[in-house]
């Protein structure tokens, strides 16, 4: 048990302590991922050729920026794990509470990756009709009102959406493979 | 100018142009009134439907927009008792309780007197300074312009409530994106033998993905935790028109000063509409002889707030037209816009496309009246709009964003483009990373590159930056803003543990 836990006064305390863990893992992990990139970018962007006639080569100033990327990411790294250290640890089950808590935005996220999957191939209007319907359905519309607002809702954005942008602004969205 | 001006209102005052700034002021209204879509996800949603219309048409319609957006908040705000906007926040503090002891027409009223007064000022001064610091700077260098973006980044950054290095990182992010694909010589960076990347990532895809995912996704949080149902709001509202003019004509200096504190908030980069309903109403609770009335439903809260959150629109043009560097989130996007349209906002815009800006002044004025008309005849239909819940809104928007996307280019890509942003930029969002600073860099990135090696062209010597006067003035503001960044985030922790130790 570390001093933090055992300073945890309340379950309200305790509670608090655990999010802020959490939070400095999920930070940690983010910006490690992001130091890893930016030094494999940086090392890259040495072998972009350099000018004879001027100062700086093509590679110059990302370069600079991507040093600039590694540092700040290095600070906050350094920061959050101070604040990971000073906590209790998490509970077994932090990862799958955090990804139950999220759920509502990893379907729409879900969603939304299988309309541009869709479209190339049923074409806007046929993909986009059902997206807006799965998505109402998911945050809410559950009865017979709702659905009914919901399919409405999808038939205007859908239907109206492609025939204004046809007719009005003579901008084609996609039709399709049948189309 | 004024010939030009009337060429603009001449071409503004068409009856197809009026009827776009119309429809751009009602959408604007509306979105600012629905709590969670905000004055940005409102020109986000509009801008794919100007891509068809000349620059002056789509400009005005953005425009329409714009001042819709910064006054609609208030509806919500005093109906519902939730900002519509962030920019409206102060506007609960005494339009709701106005509200609720009976007077919602007068609160309502008030707010749009104020949110008119406030454009008009913010117009003059738009017209008064746009055209002065943009001559000005055009005596600015590539040092100048390389420094004025470094110090425009920093204090935005530093302006990230007690992250400034997460506002930093942020920013820096922002201009790497702009590094990818063809530069200047023709060499390509980071297309990893893709050649969808050649031409690098389109500026709108970005930002519409970084901002507008992350927006949703926390509506869908809000969704997730508040489990309330939605409040049953009486929306006949009568507007007492009599007592509003006894209302405002005891308001003049408040109007004014807050009118000009939203002017001047406006046209600092990275500050916006929520700082100036702050500064304002902190500033008119002092300056009262009635301070402890504030917060209870006094008119001068509403005036305070409204006026300076609509000034914001003009003051936010300010750095924009004038030396091409945007003053908040809706202006970024809008300046993505133009430059979508084929305009460089920046000095020369005053003499290459004076009948543009012309516009942008005449459709701000036009904007205005429609918006008071609107406000007042139809409040009581924005009050019932208000209430849309985010089931609907977000699978629409995020629909809207993509169709944005792909009428850019006709190109799927864009709409892979605007979905790995949108992650990134939910991730970022997560991990308490401000966006602002990075949809900057975003709009800066390229400007800076190009600034950068013309300086070093001409003069080779890193130590130029610091000589030339105004150059190193603008590196000196960076570091300053830097350390009174570092001097608030080390105050905020110090509070923190204060409060956490009681």
């Amino acid at each position: 048990m570390n001093d933090a836990t055992r300073q945890a006064r309340s379950p309200s305390d305790r509670a608090r302590q655990e999010e802020t863990r959490a939070k400095a893992m999920g930070h940690i992990v983010l910006n490690v991922t992001l130091a890893v990139l930016f030094i494999f970018l940086f090392l890259r962007a040495g072998s972009l050729p350099s000018s004879m006639w001027e100062p700086l080569g093509s590679g110059s100033f990302p370069r600079m920026v991507l040093a600039a990327l590694v540092v700040f990411n290095g600070l906050i790294i350094a920061t959050e794990v101070r604040h990971f250290i000073a906590m209790p640890a998490l509970p077994a089950k932090a990862l799958t509470g955090w990804c139950y808590q999220h759920r509502l935005a990893f379907g729409v996220l879900g969603l939304f990756t299988l309309f541009i999957l869709a479209v190339p191939i049923l074409g806007f209007r046929w993909s986009s009709l059902p997206f807006l319907i799965a998505c109402q359905f998911l945050l809410g519309a559950r009865h017979f009102r709702g659905i009914l607002i919901a399919i409405a809702v999808a038939l205007v954005m859908s239907f109206g959406i492609e025939a204004l942008f046809r007719d009005v602004f003579t901008i084609s969205l996609p039709r399709g493979l049948w189309n | 100018m004024a010939d030009f001006f009337l060429q603009a209102l001449g071409q503004v005052g068409s009856p197809m142009v009026l009827a776009l700034i119309t429809i751009g002021v009602l959408f604007g209204i509306i979105g600012g009134c629905i709590p969670g879509f905000t004055v940005t996800m409102a020109i986000l949603v509009v801008f794919p439907f100007t891509f068809a219309m000349d620059p002056i048409s789509g400009v005005s319609l953005m425009v329409g927009v714009f001042v819709g957006g910064y006054s609609g908040g208030l509806v919500s705000g005093i109906m519902l008792g939730i900002p519509g906007t962030p920019s409206s926040i102060t506007t609960v503090y005494d339009g709701y309780p106005m509200a609720q002891k009976g007077e919602p027409g007068r609160a309502l009223g008030i707010g749009v007197a104020a949110s008119f007064i406030g454009t008009l000022i913010s117009v003059a001064v738009l017209v008064f300074f746009g055209p002065l610091i943009a001559s000005y700077s055009m005596k600015f260098r590539p040092w100048e312009i390389t420094s004025l973006i470094v110090f425009a980044l920093t204090l935005v950054a530093g302006l990230s409530n007690g992250a400034m290095l997460k506002g930093l990182l942020a920013a820096a992010l922002g201009l790497l994106i702009t590094t990818v694909g063809y530069d200047r010589n023709s060499n390509l960076r980071f297309d990893f033998d893709l050649p969808v990347l050649g031409s690098g990532f389109e500026i709108l895809p970005v930002m519409i993905g970084i901002f507008a995912f992350s927006q949703l996704m926390g509506n869908l949080e809000k969704l997730r935790d508040d489990k309330s149902d939605i409040k049953d709001v009486n929306t006949n509202v009568a507007i007492p028109y009599r007592q509003i003019l006894v209302d405002m004509s005891r308001q003049k200096i408040n109007t004014v000063r807050s009118s000009l504190i939203g002017s001047l908030v406006g046209a600092l980069p990275g500050t916006g509409g929520t700082v100036a309903n702050f500064i304002s109403y902190d500033q008119a609770k002092k300056m009262s002889r009635h301070p402890e009335r504030f917060g209870t439903g006094t008119p001068d809260g509403i005036v305070a707030s409204e006026a300076s959150n609509s000034a914001v629109a003009g003051g936010a043009f300010v750095p924009t037209l004038a030396l091409g560097i945007p003053g908040d989130l809706p202006m970024a996007i809008m300046m993505g816009v133009l430059i979508l349209h084929g305009i460089t906002p920046g000095p020369l815009m005053f003499e290459q496309n004076p009948v543009l800006v012309g516009a942008i002044y005449a459709s701000l004025l036009i904007g205005a009246v429609v918006m008071v008309l609107s406000q007042l005849l139809l409040v009581r239909w924005f009050a019932k709009i208000s209430l849309i819940p985010q089931q609907v809104l977000v699978p629409v928007v995020l629909m809207l964003c993509a169709v944005g996307a792909f009428a850019l280019n006709n190109n799927l890509f864009d709409v892979w483009v605007l979905f790995i942003f949108g992650i990134l930029g939910y991730l970022l969002w997560k991990a308490e990373v401000p966006l602002t600073p990075l949809i900057l860099g975003v709009v800066l990135g390229d400007n800076m590159e190009r600034q950068l090696f013309r300086a070093l062209e001409l003069d080779s010597s890193w130590l130029t930056f610091l000589t030339r006067p105004l150059s190193a003035l603008f590196l000196a503001l960076a570091v300053v803003s830097l350390l009174f960044s570092l001097y608030q985030n080390r105050k905020i922790r110090l509070h923190a543990l204060e409060t956490k130790g009681e």
